[in-house]
């Protein structure tokens, strides 16, 4: 008896010390936001600020997010780029154009909780990334990096990256111009792929898919055709290239789907929206 | 020979002098009313008959008559929205590139002369010159259409019309920015008849 009392204790006390183990919330009860996230063709920074392809780069200079004009609009938006009918001069037959993705966020004081969900679309293209059938990655963003609050993670997104068709080096990854760790200006990325295996990096002067120490857990399931993707992220970060959550704040935020086995540009992507912690924002990661 | 008329400097007048001499002689058998009447009139038929033949030259067959429009505006414009909207409502070359008003309308027919000389010279008569001056050629008509405050349009689009509140969030939050910023139509609308040509600069982007 006096054994069993201190296995009990002590394994109450592995829970409570080791807050990565606490539980997910009861995602039943979480409310979910529907993002569409859509095909964006060759859409890089460069081509989003030129007014005289872009009109939407009036508004942007005034302050207009992109979700603001383009957020009922994505699936059109992501057919027409995907068909190659514009801004795609190499369209992937049989792409989806959009995927419209459930996004449940949820905090416990120690840990951020965030679950996608989404059907997955008919595919059967051009195998990119062979091993991966799909990755799904999210980037954070603590308001100091230029046009983040417009557009999520589009700042890194530049007409020279690899697979771009303006690239001339084929290792240049997405990148935030000048940016840098130590000025805070870089966002921090998460990455989960469905052979299980995750990464917690940044991305300031180059992408960099390592150094933090934020990410507990993600894990991903495929059921019937509906994948489920939940991520377990400490709130504090605490490594490289970890944004610190604080209650009572709000985030940049935006998240992409490589979807079919694709790599690089062919990803599906989210515009940019504002995650709140316990605080109301587009996605409300709220005390559970 | 024929009385000779004072002021002919005593030469036997020509055809045209004599006829002259008819038109300047008071009527002998016509009542002024009757003159005024019948000048009336031919005046009506006359203005009619101008203004017919100057109508005729602002239909969509009279403008792509010339291969230089049929061949390269004229198939952009098929595909464009204002060759055939939802319900197939039509605008042709004459409502964009014509004004209504008579007075802007005869100074731009003018003006258009100089469109003759270059059908003359071909100045855009194969494919590859129309590009090299495609630029050109756009430019010099956003600039006439911003001088007018997009004129042409407003005849059927126009702020005081619109209801933002219907259209789509995009057009409608752009629109009450150009409202806010006191712009025109042809500063954001560009290309939305024909293609874009490549070249535009910054400059080109109001």
């Amino acid at each position: 008896m006096h054994k069993q009392l201190i296995i009990a204790a002590a394994a109450a006390f592995a829970v409570a010390a080791g807050g990565a183990l606490a539980a997910p919330p009861d995602w039943s009860k979480v409310p979910a936001k529907k993002i569409t996230v859509f095909y964006p063709g060759v859409s890089p920074m460069e081509w989003i600020m030129r007014g005289t392809e872009h009109g939407g780069a009036r508004g942007i200079k005034k302050g207009e997010t992109c979700a603001g004009c383009h957020d009922d609009e994505t699936a059109d938006m992501g057919k027409k780029m995907v068909s190659g009918q514009k801004i795609e001069p190499n369209p992937q037959k049989g792409k989806a154009g959009s995927i419209p993705v459930s996004v449940q966020a949820a905090n416990d004081g120690t840990n951020l909780y965030l679950r996608f969900s989404w059907k997955q679309p008919a595919g059967g293209g051009k195998k990119m990334d062979a091993e991966n059938q799909v990755k799904l990655a999210f980037m954070l963003e603590d308001n100091k990096v230029e046009l983040a609050n417009i557009g999520g993670c589009w700042s890194t997104c530049h007409q020279d990256a690899r697979t771009m068709p303006e690239a001339k080096d084929d290792k240049k990854t997405k990148y935030v111009k000048g940016g840098t760790v130590g000025s805070g200006k870089y966002y921090d990325l998460v990455q989960w792929k469905s052979t299980g295996k995750t990464a917690d990096g940044y991305v300031a002067d180059k992408r960099v898919m390592e150094g933090g120490k934020g990410l507990v857990s993600a894990e991903g399931k495929n059921d019937g055709g509906t994948w489920t993707v939940t991520f377990v992220r400490k709130l504090a970060g605490g490594g490289e290239g970890d944004i610190a959550l604080a209650p009572g704040k709000t985030y940049n935020f935006g998240f992409a789907i490589h979807d079919d086995h694709t790599e690089g540009r062919y990803h599906h992507v989210s515009l940019g929206y504002t995650l709140g912690i316990d605080k109301k924002a587009d996605i409300t990661a709220a005390k559970q | 020979m024929s009385s000779q008329e004072p002021g002919t400097g005593g030469k036997q007048p020509g055809a045209l002098g004599r006829l002259w001499a008819f038109l300047r002689r008071p009527s002998a058998r016509y009542s002024l009313l009757a003159l005024l009447v019948v000048g009336f009139f031919s005046g009506i038929i006359f203005w009619g008959g101008f203004n017919t033949a100057m109508e005729v030259s602002n239909t969509e067959t009279f403008c792509i008559s010339c291969h230089e429009m049929y061949d390269n505006v004229y198939q952009e414009y098929k595909k464009t929205i204002h060759y055939t909207n939802r319900t197939g409502v039509r605008a042709v070359c004459s409502d964009c590139h014509v004004p209504r008003e008579w007075h802007y309308k005869v100074a731009r027919k003018i003006a258009a002369t100089k469109e003759l000389w270059g059908k003359l010279t071909g100045t855009i008569a194969t494919r590859e010159k129309f590009e090299a001056k495609r630029l050109e050629l756009a430019r010099s008509e956003w600039k006439r259409m911003k001088a007018a405050d997009s004129r042409e349009c407003r005849n059927c689009h126009s702020f005081e019309s619109m209801n933002t509140e219907s259209q789509k969030k995009r057009a409608s939050k752009q629109h009450e920015i150009a409202i806010e910023d006191k712009m025109t139509c042809i500063d954001c609308h560009k290309g939305i008849a024909h293609q874009k040509p490549k070249g535009m600069t910054e400059a080109d982007e109001s």
